[in-house]
């Protein structure tokens, strides 16, 4: 992506907030990434999330979600688009995974390597089909970051116009439409 | 001084004003204009020019700030409008936020309001069918409110009217219970609901599933490229104001026709206060306004006043305009103003599954959003435990599946996808509800908006007859979907209040007769007949077709009769 885009992108995603200067790649920063209107996060855990969200969708061959700002995006659909509740929810849940890391680990969620932090939330995931009930706030907070991840992807730009092409302007409505040339687009 | 004063009332003075530049409202303005009438239409909002003020129209989802969702601020400070459908991020700039415009709920009402030009002509889900017989008799036969002044042959060629120039896509079906018009192109059924459509056919005498009769320009005109507007993208977009002209809206259409005829003034920010009537001319001369920047209260004078600010607003303005030959409302002999307020019953629907026709799929989107059954209880006779009856929306759906299992490139593979669901179908019942008494708006005793004027306390409800027929609904569309082989048929009902239809009509009734009724066969007040009230105020009763259309045939009607009463007294 072009930076100019880059830019651009991260201007329509963050609106009023500031973009706070930082790494993202600094393991013992303790910046905060963004500021927030109503979330308090500290930067070790805006990290945590910005690491989740690359655990989520990492960069492959494909863009990953800290090329595409997923996690900024995240941050600002939970600062604006929560209620008080969820986003107390969304806390305690935060800490809930902060804490059940730290005990695997022993060391930080960010931490950790790529291995480990995949294998992690690997586990959640295994969890949320076992339907597990012990850990239901980090579960909770584990699929928020990858809805709202989830969500930003596939409406981010990179996804409507290279993976699934979104059309503003069809032009056409074919009512009898083949369904094998559709699977085939 | 003295000079001054008569220049300023000359410049205030006009052959016509309409109060409302919505859908009815910009018919009236319009014709009035095209008729060579000095015509003023005033708008309470901001003024919405078509294109120019579209500022969401071109954006894709993710140049929204939140990709289309509405922020929890917003939602938590406008409950009302929160519900309503069309309230997304794209299109909440358009609508009347619950704190700007508060109204009284005696009942619970969810009152959606857009005020700008173009009114809520910009919002619609631009679903247009002409009423038939069947509802325009039906208050007679059916022995409730009272018998319409008028019948479809009255109103059939003011459809055509309104149809030939708004474009109207639909199939000639040849049913009796609703009435073929100039159609444009439909816009096709897909294989499941053509399915469906057969099926009803064969297997249930008189039900039938036909192309939803939409108010887009599937294959403009001469008429519709005139206007500036082009044919339809498919955008399904609508609510953001379409940058093609493709669907009917007073913004892209009769406002600017009004407009270029040089004959036309258009006045945002001016909330009608009040119609002025002089006792000894025995007629109304004018209206008050309030500027709604500067609170100034201004007079306009006109020979004719067109009534078009919306349903409950037209009631309210008739209400807060008394005098002393009209203490409860100007033409308020009869005391039914505010009353025999009526809606439609939104609160059920129908989902399920098809396995079936999977070689088939659509492409592109659909404007007109599938198939529509027009109403086939008590058409002919009484047939059940309840009056009336109700339409039903249906529509197949076939979309990718998106699934987000896994992490890392699992998920990534998993989300681009192209893998194609079975079929989903719905259906939506629109049920006709029955105006009474006690169903009413009024003006609060106390309460008053920042511009003086009273608020309106609105008392609408459902009944039993609005509980049997959802209960005979959901039976009845169990049972076709059943017999059809659908699967995992879902009904699913919800309580919502009236008004989330946005189907509000009455309180200011057509009738033959001044003591029961508000408005003659032309529209115009029995009792003040320089008065025209041609939106959804005038409804008699309120069938169970959307009712846009109707009051866009009343408004040309209504002033096609202004104008010919003028002729015949300068004759």
């Amino acid at each position: 992506m072009n930076r100019r885009i880059a830019i651009r992108n991260m201007a329509l995603i963050l609106g009023s907030a500031a973009v706070l200067p930082s790494c993202l790649g600094d393991k013992n920063n303790s910046k905060p990434i963004v500021e927030l209107k109503h979330l308090q996060l500290n930067g070790d855990e805006q990290q945590l999330v910005a690491n989740l969200a690359e655990t989520i969708l990492p960069k492959t061959d494909t863009p990953g979600a800290k090329d595409l700002n997923l996690h900024l995006f995240a941050f600002k659909m939970i600062d604006d688009c929560m209620n008080k509740q969820q986003q107390d929810d969304f806390k305690a849940g935060l800490k809930a995974f902060a804490d059940a890391a730290d005990a695997k680990y022993k060391k930080s969620f960010n931490d950790c390597t790529v291995a480990e932090r995949t294998a992690f939330v690997n586990e959640a995931e295994k969890d949320i089909k076992d339907k597990a009930k012990d850990d239901a706030k980090m579960l909770t907070f584990y699929q928020t970051v990858k809805q709202q991840t989830v969500f930003g992807y596939t409406t981010s730009q990179y996804f409507m116009t290279k993976q699934v092409v979104y059309e503003l302007v069809p032009g056409r409505y074919n009512a009898m439409y083949p369904a094998a040339k559709k699977e085939a687009v | 001084m003295a000079n001054l004063n008569i220049d300023s009332i000359k410049d205030r003075t006009f052959d016509a004003i309409v109060i409302g530049s919505g859908m009815s409202g910009g018919w009236a303005a319009k014709e009035l204009a095209e008729k060579g009438l000095k015509t003023l239409i005033l708008e309470r909002g901001r003024d919405v020019k078509h294109l120019k003020d579209y500022p969401t129209t071109n954006l894709y989802p993710w140049e929204f700030p939140h990709h289309g969702v509405v922020p929890s601020a917003v939602q938590e400070a406008n409950p009302i409008v929160n519900r309503c459908y069309a309230f997304g991020e794209d299109a909440m700039h358009f609508f009347v936020k619950d704190a700007e415009h508060p109204y009284v709920q005696d009942k619970p009402f969810d009152w959606i309001r857009g005020y700008q030009t173009g009114g809520k002509s910009l919002l619609w889900a631009r679903q247009t069918q002409r009423w038939s017989n069947f509802d325009f008799e039906g208050p007679a036969r059916d022995g409730f409110a009272v018998d319409w002044p008028i019948r479809y042959n009255d109103i059939a060629p003011w459809y055509s009217h309104v149809e030939k120039f708004a474009g109207i896509s639909g199939n000639k079906d040849g049913l009796a219970e609703l009435p073929d018009g100039e159609f444009l192109p439909a816009f096709p059924l897909n294989a499941v609901e053509n399915y469906f459509s057969k099926h009803v056919k064969d297997k249930y005498k008189g039900r039938h599933v036909i192309s939803a009769r939409c108010a887009h320009l599937s294959k403009p005109n001469q008429i519709h490229l005139d206007q500036g507007r082009g044919q339809c993208q498919e955008r399904t977009l609508c609510q953001r104001g379409c940058p093609f002209g493709g669907y009917f809206s007073a913004n892209s259409s009769t406002i600017p026709w009004a407009l270029k005829t040089g004959n036309c003034t258009l006045r945002p920010f001016s909330v009608v206060h009040s119609i002025i009537y002089d006792e000894k001319k025995g007629k109304a001369v004018g209206v008050k306004v309030i500027d709604t920047n500067t609170k100034e209260a201004i007079e306009y004078f006109a020979d004719v006043i067109f009534l078009n600010a919306a349903a409950l607003n037209s009631n309210l303005v008739l209400l807060n305009s008394t005098s002393g030959r009209f203490p409860n409302g100007l033409g308020n002999d009869s005391g039914t103003l505010g009353k025999y307020v009526a809606f439609h019953n939104y609160s059920a629907h129908i989902s399920a599954e098809y396995d079936g026709y999977k070689e088939w799929a659509t492409d592109g989107r659909n404007p007109a959003g599938g198939g529509y059954i027009p109403r086939f209880r008590n058409v002919y006779k009484q047939e059940t435990d309840f009056l009336r009856g109700y339409a039903a929306g249906f529509g197949a759906y076939r979309n990718n599946t998106r699934n987000s299992e896994g992490i890392g490139a699992d998920l990534k593979h998993n989300l681009a996808k192209k893998e194609l669901g079975g079929w989903s179908v719905g259906s939506h019942m629109m049920g006709e509800t029955i105006p009474k008494e006690s169903s009413y708006v009024m003006l609060d005793k106390d309460k008053k908006d920042q511009w003086g004027v009273p608020l309106l306390k609105i008392s609408v409800d459902y009944d039993d007859n609005d509980a049997k027929m959802k209960k005979d609904y959901i039976e009845q569309m169990t049972e076709m979907f059943t017999s059809a082989g659908f699967t995992n048929i879902q009904a699913h009902t919800d309580t919502r209040a009236p008004g989330l239809d946005i189907h509000e009509m009455g309180g200011v009734r057509m009738g033959n007769d001044p003591k029961t009724s508000m408005l003659d066969k032309w529209s115009r007040l029995h009792a003040c007949k320089n008065v025209y009230v041609t939106d959804g105020a005038s409804m008699t009763s309120t069938s169970c077709q959307n009712p846009s259309l109707t009051y866009m045939a009343f408004a040309a009607r209504a002033v096609d009769h202004w104008v010919n009463e003028k002729k015949k007294l300068n004759a």
